[in-house]
């Protein structure tokens, strides 16, 4: 993702939710897969800011996107580096308003970032479930976040808001859950992936399946396929930046070289950014988790068995917004227009905006004040 | 009080009464969502309101008003025939861009048209060129040539002529008079400052 620290503009009056602690919501009850599998159990990581009003109905919830996380604003410590990935549309009179809003940042079920997934120890084995792990689906991550509700003793969200896989998951809990949900934003998402999109996961996931040290999925906790991982995290980021993006950042600036080096060595910028994308990666992210999370967003698809787009969103209540970036060659400016005219096929309050940035798939990372004005409007009416 | 806001009240009064309680409603050329919010309110209709203009759909955001960003003629392509009861077409017309198509099209996707625009063909215009040779700059014709958008002045006699070419039938018409408030009740082309049309198929598709 792009570095969103150094584009986190403040407006003025604007404050930030400072130090910030996660928790773990440990659910004892059984959970059923989409797929039909259970586990007996799990654990779901998320973070809070701002306060849950008397009558319960201020609530949130943020979606994470692939390779996010449920720590979406303020610092673990004073010494952090960065705070949360949406620092800047979350806080004291920000967008998302925390003096407000009671914002519930939520992990996804199967991620490798405290939730249970392929990492956890399997209590039937003993064993990590790594390849075991039942199949992921977008609507497994929601159902999960709504026993989190359930547990926070959330009756409705007044707005669930995410991005790219957030944004899928934004849409699957208005389907889900309709009377759950009074708004949500989906920010550059789709109803079902492009063949690009799958095909460009699929070369990512070929990539760790092909390194020798992913061992079929068994391999030890603090190894693993890190090159086949880097390869693939290399690749998809260049699928969420732009081409105007890129050159606008690198051009095609050149780095010292080292004459000692091979001539394959990091040359251009680009390169020595692609590659610090792919080390930063593997430190934090488990490749089997990278696989399920893919195969999820390639298999969502709101069309379905429906003859029409429109018809999947028949029952559901929420009001919607439905963002597009116009340099997004991910998710389009297309399907997210589909999206839109299929709730107003459908006969729901829905508004598509379409903002002009060149950074591509990830421009709903970054500071925009459009984008400000819109959260922040939708959110208040 | 300024043309905009008149011609806005008279938008509201005459579009309001003309559309029945709960109907649906898509408004070419919606701005901030004003009058949407007007109907959604006094006639709790099911509205859409259409924009290219970024800045515009952040007004209907904030009014709670459902709206599309982007082109008039494309947004209307998904829609199935006769899905809009109304398709307002109010003080757009003269901007529109393939005219005839977006026309042709609003009539596909609703059942009836509100189309209001200013008469080009209004007396005091056609004094000013004729008697300065110079196209009239006013409050309602602000800008010099060299700095106003391309636009497409038509008048009455047009607007209605084209309709009975092209298959579209006028079923009600209101003409104001140049201070767009009281009613023209002689020679409109020539005396009426603002007009309002409810427009249907001639083949008799349309009820009202």
């Amino acid at each position: 993702m792009i570095d969103t620290h150094t584009n986190a503009l403040q407006t003025e009056s604007a404050g930030e939710v400072g130090l910030v602690e996660y928790r773990d919501f440990v659910c004892k009850e059984p959970f059923r897969f989409e797929n039909g599998e259970s586990i007996p159990g799990f654990q779901l990581r998320y973070e809070t800011y701002g306060q849950l009003n008397a009558d319960h109905s201020n609530a949130i919830l943020i979606c994470h996107a692939l390779s996010g996380d449920h720590h979406c604003a303020g610092t673990h410590s004073p010494e952090d580096r960065k705070p949360g990935w949406w620092n800047h549309m979350v806080g004291p009179h920000k967008p998302i308003d925390t003096t407000r809003f009671y914002v519930v940042s939520s992990n996804c079920l199967g991620g490798c970032v405290g939730s249970t997934g392929p990492t956890s120890i399997n209590p039937v084995t003993g064993r990590r479930y790594n390849l075991d792990f039942p199949i992921l689906s977008i609507a497994d991550f929601v159902f999960a976040q709504r026993r989190l509700a359930d547990y926070l003793e959330i009756p409705s969200w007044h707005a669930v808001i995410g991005g790219s896989m957030g944004g899928m998951q934004a849409l699957q809990w208005a389907l889900s859950f309709p009377d759950f949900v009074e708004r949500i934003i989906a920010l550059a998402s789709t109803a079902r992936h492009s063949s690009q999109a799958i095909a460009f996961n699929e070369v990512g996931r070929y990539a760790i399946m092909q390194d020798p040290e992913w061992k079929d999925g068994n391999y030890e906790l603090g190894e693993g396929p890190n090159m086949g991982l880097a390869v693939a995290r290399m690749m998809a980021h260049i699928t969420y930046l732009s081409d105007k993006g890129l050159e606008v950042k690198f051009g095609r600036s050149r780095r010292q070289t080292d004459s000692s080096k091979n001539q394959f060595d990091v040359e251009f910028e680009v390169e020595s950014y692609l590659r610090h994308q792919g080390q930063s990666f593997i430190s934090r992210f488990d490749a089997n988790t990278y696989l399920h999370f893919t195969k999820s967003n390639d298999r969502f698809d709101l069309y379905g068995d429906h003859e029409a787009l429109e018809d999947a969103f028949a029952e559901m209540k929420a009001r919607a917004l439905v963002v597009g970036f116009t340099s997004d060659w991910l998710y389009t400016p297309e399907q997210n227009r589909n999206l839109a005219h299929a709730m107003l096929l459908a006969g729901k309050e829905a508004t598509y905006a379409e903002i002009d940035m060149d950074l591509g798939h990830d421009s709903f990372l970054v500071h925009a004040p459009e984008l400000f004005r819109l959260l922040s409007a939708f959110l208040s009416n | 009080m300024n043309r905009s806001t008149i011609k806005r009240e008279v938008d509201f009064q005459i579009i309001s009464d003309w559309i029945e309680p709960g109907s649906r409603v898509l408004d070419l050329g919606c701005g901030r969502g004003i009058l949407l919010e007007h109907l959604i309110k006094a006639k709790d209709v099911y509205g859409i309101g259409v924009d290219p203009d970024l800045e515009k759909i952040q007004g209907c955001v904030k009014r709670g008003v459902s709206a599309y960003q982007g082109d008039a003629l494309e947004s209307m392509h998904v829609y199935p025939e006769q899905f809009f009861d109304w398709v307002i077409i109010s003080r757009t017309l003269h901007e529109l861009q393939h005219t005839a198509e977006v026309l042709s099209e609003a009539a596909r996707v609703g059942r009836l048209l509100a189309v209001g625009f200013t008469n080009f063909a209004y007396w005091k215009n056609r004094l000013h060129m004729a008697a300065t040779g110079h196209r009239i700059e006013n409050e309602v014709y602000p800008d010099p040539w060299f700095q106003s958008a391309p636009t497409n002045p038509v008048s009455i006699n047009e607007f209605e002529q084209y309709c009975s070419n092209k298959g579209l039938k006028v079923q009600d018409h209101v003409y104001l008079a140049g201070n767009w408030r009281s009613a023209c009740r002689f020679w409109p082309n020539l005396l009426a400052g603002y007009v309002v049309y409810k427009v249907g198929r001639s083949e008799g598709v349309c009820r009202t």
